[in-house]
C-alpha cells in the first residue's frame, strides 16, 4: 500500500526574532523566516518551487515568493483551523515531493500576533466570515475567546479524571524550565514557581495566566524534500516517519461540545492511530515530544490520545519532572507555547527538526523518535520525526 | 444581610461582614468630570479639554483618578458618617467615565479586624466597572 | 537563524534607557503651594457632593473622632498637584516627565492612570503644610492591553508635614502605551456614549427559527421529522438518517449542568464580569451553551439541576438563562 511514511524529510528550518512588537508586517516576517529556512537547507529561493501555510495567514504566498525572487510554483495550499494546521502544512508539503508535484516545498506561519490581531481577544460580530452562525450560538453569553472555549473542556476533563489545576501547572512549570536555557523565549531566564502559578490571575475558570500561552510577532518556516534529495543536503534531515490530519464525529471549531464525552479528544486520537499505523511505531518508541500547548489542559488530553498514558492518568504520567529533561518524556524543550513563543505550532515543527539534529537549547539523549503536534480542540494533525538513514 | 440605608451613621456592633452598603448612582456629566479634575488641581487637558480627549481616542472628557478616588471617599463616609477614619484606599481603575453616563457604587464588607473594616467596592458604568478596590476604614464602636 | 534587525537594536537601547530611571527620584523635594485650608475644601467637596460635617461644619467636626476640621483623606495627592502648568508637559520638568518623553518618542504616547493605593497616617488640617517626595518605583515588562501595547510605570510619593513627620503615602500607576485602536466608545458627536451590548447572534436560514423561538419565549429542538432524532445547534440535515425534513419541539427546559467556565479576563463591554457560562444537559438530550442567573459563581457545579427562563437580556435581545432549579 502507498504510504507517506519515509517519503519526505525537513531539510531546512528558519525563524524571526520572537516579540511583543516586531516593528514590521506579516509580509516582512514571512519572508524573513523562509529566506532563513532556505538558508539553513543550503539552497537558493530558485530551488523552491511549493509553498504551503495557514488559511489564517495573512500573506499571501505568492507575495512572500515574489518578495524572496522565489520563481516559478508548481504548488501551494492552504490548510484552514489555527493550529490545527501546524502539521497539516507539513503533510501538504510531504505529500507534494512525494507525488512529485513539487520538490522543494517550503511551509511558514508569521503572524504579529501580539501587536497586531491578538487571538485573545476573541470573535466578534464584526467579522463576517461563513461560520458566523456557529459562533453565534457562543457569542450572546460571552464565550468568545480560545480560554474560555478550552476552559469548558479542562472543567469537565478536571471534573472526571480528578485533575487539579496544580496539576496543570505541572506542565507550565516545565516548559518553563526549558524556556529558561532558550535565548529566543519570551521566558529566558525567567523561572516560574508553583506558587507564581496558583497565585496568577483567573482568565476563565479553571485556566489561570499561566495556563495559558504567549501571544507573539514572529514568523517560522521549514522545508521539505524528498529522502533521495535530503541525503547531499546541508543538515541532517528530519524524516518524517508517519504524519495525518484528523477531523472526528460531530467534530466543531474550538466548541465540540455536543460530544457524549467530552474530556477526550477524537481528532487526536484519530492522528494518533494513523500515524502510529503509518510508522510502525508506537508509544514506547517515543523518546521526545512537541506537543502543542496553547494552553496546559491541552497537553494531558494529547499524551493520553497518543497512548503516552492510560485514559485519564496523564496528571499522574507528567509527575516526577516526566515532561523535563532527564524524565521519561522531554516535551516542549524549547519552552512551547506556553514559555517560547505562540507561533502556531510551527516554532513546534522547527523544536522537532532541532531535537533530531541534536541542537535544542535542552537537547535529550535520545532523540530517534520524535512526535509533534497540532492544536487541539479543531480539525488537527501531528507526526513522528526520526533521523534520515 | 442588613444594608443599613440613608446617611445615618452605622455603628461597629450591627455591621457583619458580608453586609452591602447601599448603592450610589452619580449622573455622569461633563460639568462633574470638569469640575472635579479643577478641585483636584489637575489641568492635564483630557479631563477639561474635548479635542485633547478625542485625540486619545475617547469620545470626550472623562473623569481623572482623583475625582474617582474623592467619590469613593464619599461613598464611604456617606456610610459611615463622619466618625470614621478611611487608613487606605487601593483602587483599579478600568472602563473611563465619559459624560452621559451614570457611575453606580456598589460595596461589600469583606471582612473585619477589631475596629477596622475592609470594604470592597466597585463602580460601575455603561461599559463594565471604572473602578474596583478596597477601602481599609476604622468605625466607632 | 536568528535574524536581527534594526527594530530589534532601537527596542533594545530603549529598554536599556528606561531601566535607567527605576529607583530615580522624580526631583527634590516639593513643597506643596497651598497651606492645607478650607476653601480648598470646600470646593472639593462641592463637586464631589460630600456633605460630611468633619469637612464642612467646624461646630459639629469639633464633636467626631477627628476633633475639628479636616481635610477629605483622598485628597491627599491635590495638595500636591501642579496646577494649570499642567496643561502643557514642556512647562513640567523633572525625572518623570523625562521619562515619559523617552516613551513619547519611541511612540508611546498614550498615557492613562490605572491603579492608586493611598494609605493615610494621619487625616490633614486646615493649616499644615504639607511636602512631598516622588520616587520612580519600578518599570513593568512590555504589556499588551486593550489600549494597546505599554509599560506600566509606579511612582511611590511619600508626603510630610511641617514637623517632618510622614502623614501619608500614595503608589500611582500609570500605562504609558503605543494608542492602538480607538476604543469602541467613539461614536456620535456628543451625547451618551452608545453602551455596549452582548454580541447578538447573525440570523441565517438554518439557526433565525430557533432565534425567533427564543424572541417568543420558546426554547425549541430541532427534531428530525425522519427519524425522530434531536439536534442542536441546528442544521439543515439530520446526521443519522440524511433527511432534510425536520420539525421543532419545545424543550421543558430543565438540564444538568455538563460542563461551566467562569470568564474573568479579558472582560468584554456588554458583558457582566465575571460571567459565568454554563453547558446544560437538557432533559431532552440535546445540550447548549448559556448563561446562569441568580446564582454565584463559586455554587455552580457539575450536575447542578437547572431550569431555563427566556428573559430580556437588553436592547430588545432575549437569551435563554438558565436558574437554579427550585
Amino acid at each position: 500500500m502507498e504510504s507517506l511514511r519515509d517519503r519526505a524529510v525537513i531539510v531546512g528550518i528558519g525563524q524571526t526574532d520572537f516579540s511583543k512588537n516586531s516593528g514590521r508586517s506579516e509580509l516582512a516576517l514571512a519572508a524573513e523566516c523562509v529566506k532563513a529556512a532556505i538558508q539553513d537547507a543550503g539552497l537558493s529561493p530558485r530551488d523552491i518551487d511549493g509553498m504551503t501555510t495557514f488559511t489564517l495567514d495573512s500573506t499571501d504566498e505568492i507575495e512572500v515568493a515574489r518578495s524572496l525572487g522565489i520563481g516559478d510554483l508548481t504548488f501551494y495550499s492552504r490548510i484552514p483551523h489555527g493550529g490545527g494546521a501546524a502539521i497539516g502544512i507539513v503533510h501538504q508539503a510531504a505529500m507534494a515531493v512525494a507525488t512529485g508535484s513539487a520538490q522543494y516545498v517550503v511551509g511558514y506561519r508569521a503572524l504579529n500576533g501580539r501587536s497586531g490581531q491578538r487571538y485573545s481577544q476573541g470573535v466578534s460580530g464584526d467579522i463576517v466570515t461563513s461560520d458566523l452562525i456557529h459562533w453565534g450560538w457562543y457569542m450572546p453569553f460571552g464565550l468568545l475567546t480560545p480560554a474560555s472555549w478550552v476552559a469548558m473542556f479542562t472543567q469537565r476533563y478536571m471534573h472526571e479524571t480528578e485533575c487539579k489545576s496544580t496539576d496543570l501547572a505541572q506542565v507550565s512549570l516545565s516548559t518553563r524550565k526549558h524556556a529558561v536555557n532558550n535565548p529566543n523565549a519570551f521566558f529566558y531566564r525567567r523561572e516560574l514557581t508553583l506558587e507564581q502559578h496558583q497565585s496568577s490571575r483567573m482568565i476563565a475558570d479553571p485556566l489561570r495566566l499561566y495556563d495559558c500561552c504567549q501571544e507573539t510577532d514572529g514568523g517560522c518556516a521549514f522545508v521539505v524534500t524528498t529522502p533521495e534529495r535530503a541525503r547531499d543536503m546541508a543538515q541532517p534531515g528530519a524524516v518524517i516517519r508517519g504524519i495525518a490530519q484528523a477531523s472526528a464525529d460531530d467534530q466543531e471549531s474550538m466548541t465540540s461540545f455536543y460530544r457524549p464525552n467530552i474530556a477526550v479528544l477524537p481528532e487526536m486520537d484519530l492522528v494518533a492511530k494513523q500515524v502510529y499505523a503509518q510508522s510502525g511505531l508506537g508509544p514506547g518508541d517515543i523518546e521526545a515530544a512537541v506537543i502543542y500547548d496553547a494552553f496546559s489542559s491541552i497537553v494531558l488530553w494529547q499524551l493520553e490520545s497518543f497512548g503516552l498514558c492510560e485514559p485519564g492518568e496523564a496528571k499522574e504520567f507528567i509527575k516526577n519532572g516526566a515532561l523535563e529533561l532527564g524524565g521519561r518524556l522531554p516535551t516542549n524543550t524549547h519552552g512551547g507555547q506556553l514559555s517560547e513563543a505562540y507561533i502556531h505550532g510551527i516554532n513546534g515543527v522547527n523544536e522537532g527538526v532541532r531535537l533530531i539534529r541534536g541542537t535544542s537549547c535542552n537537547q535529550p539523549e535520545k532523540n530517534d523518535c520524535v512526535l509533534v503536534t497540532a492544536g487541539v480542540g479543531i480539525p488537527t494533525s501531528g507526526m513522528i520525526l526520526g533521523k534520515l538513514a | 444581610m442588613s444594608a443599613p440605608t440613608g446617611k445615618s451613621a452605622v455603628v461597629l456592633s450591627d455591621v457583619r461582614v458580608g453586609d452591602s452598603l447601599p448603592e450610589l448612582s452619580i449622573p455622569l456629566t461633563a460639568s462633574l468630570i470638569v469640575a472635579g479634575a479643577l478641585a483636584s488641581r489637575d489641568f492635564t487637558p483630557v479631563h477639561h479639554d474635548r479635542s485633547a480627549a478625542q485625540a486619545t481616542g475617547l469620545q470626550d472628557v472623562f473623569m481623572n483618578i482623583l475625582t474617582t478616588n474623592g467619590l469613593v471617599g464619599r461613598y464611604i463616609t456617606d456610610w459611615t458618617g463622619p466618625d470614621a477614619v478611611i487608613r487606605n484606599v487601593a483602587i483599579k481603575l478600568g472602563a473611563p467615565n465619559l459624560p452621559g453616563d451614570t457611575l453606580t457604587f456598589s460595596g461589600t464588607v469583606a471582612s473585619r479586624e477589631g475596629d477596622e473594616l475592609r470594604i470592597e467596592i466597585k463602580g460601575k458604568n455603561s461599559w463594565g466597572d471604572h473602578v474596583t478596590g478596597t477601602v481599609r476604614v476604622v468605625i466607632s464602636s | 537563524m536568528h535574524l536581527d534587525s534594526e527594530t530589534a537594536r532601537r527596542n533594545q537601547a530603549f529598554e536599556v534607557g528606561i531601566r535607567e530611571y527605576v529607583g530615580m527620584k522624580e526631583g527634590p523635594p516639593f513643597a506643596c503651594p497651598d497651606l492645607v485650608n478650607e476653601p480648598m475644601i470646600r470646593h472639593w467637596c462641592e463637586v464631589m457632593g460630600d456633605s460630611n460635617p468633619a469637612y464642612l461644619d467646624a461646630d459639629v467636626a469639633r464633636k467626631t473622632v477627628h476633633g475639628g476640621i479636616v481635610a477629605p483623606p483622598t485628597m491627599l495627592q491635590t495638595w500636591d498637584m501642579r496646577g494649570y502648568p499642567m496643561r502643557d508637559p514642556a512647562l513640567i520638568q523633572n525625572k518623570q516627565r523625562e521619562l515619559h518623553a523617552l516613551f513619547d518618542r519611541a511612540g508611546y504616547t498614550g498615557v492613562v492612570a490605572t491603579d492608586t493605593e493611598q494609605e493615610f497616617i494621619r487625616y490633614l488640617r486646615p493649616g499644615d503644610q504639607i511636602t512631598s517626595e516622588t520616587t520612580i518605583e519600578s518599570i513593568s515588562e512590555e504589556k499588551a492591553t486593550g489600549l494597546g501595547i505599554g509599560y506600566f510605570i509606579v511612582t511611590r510619593t511619600v508626603f510630610t508635614d511641617q514637623n517632618g513627620d510622614e502623614v501619608g503615602w500614595l503608589t500611582f500607576r500609570v500605562l504609558k502605551f503605543k494608542p492602538s485602536q480607538p476604543p469602541a466608545a467613539v461614536a456620535t458627536d456628543g451625547g451618551a456614549p452608545k453602551a455596549p451590548s452582548r454580541i447578538k447572534s447573525p440570523r441565517g436560514h438554518d439557526n433565525a427559527w430557533w432565534w425567533e423561538g427564543i424572541d417568543a419565549g420558546l426554547l425549541l429542538i430541532q427534531k428530525c421529522r425522519d427519524c425522530g432524532a434531536l439536534r442542536h445547534p441546528p442544521g439543515p440535515m439530520c446526521g443519522a438518517c440524511q433527511s432534510s425534513r425536520w420539525e421543532t419541539t419545545e424543550s421543558s427546559g430543565e438540564g444538568t449542568v455538563y460542563s461551566y467556565t467562569v470568564l474573568h479576563h479579558p472582560p468584554i463591554p456588554g458583558y457582566d464580569f465575571p460571567c459565568p457560562v454554563v453547558l446544560i444537559d437538557l432533559q431532552e438530550g440535546t445540550r447548549l451553551v448559556a448563561n446562569i442567573a441568580a446564582c454565584k459563581p463559586e455554587e455552580i457545579h457539575i450536575g447542578m439541576k437547572v431550569e431555563c427562563r427566556i428573559e430580556d437580556a437588553g436592547e430588545g435581545m432575549k437569551l435563554p438563562f438558565f436558574y437554579p432549579a427550585r
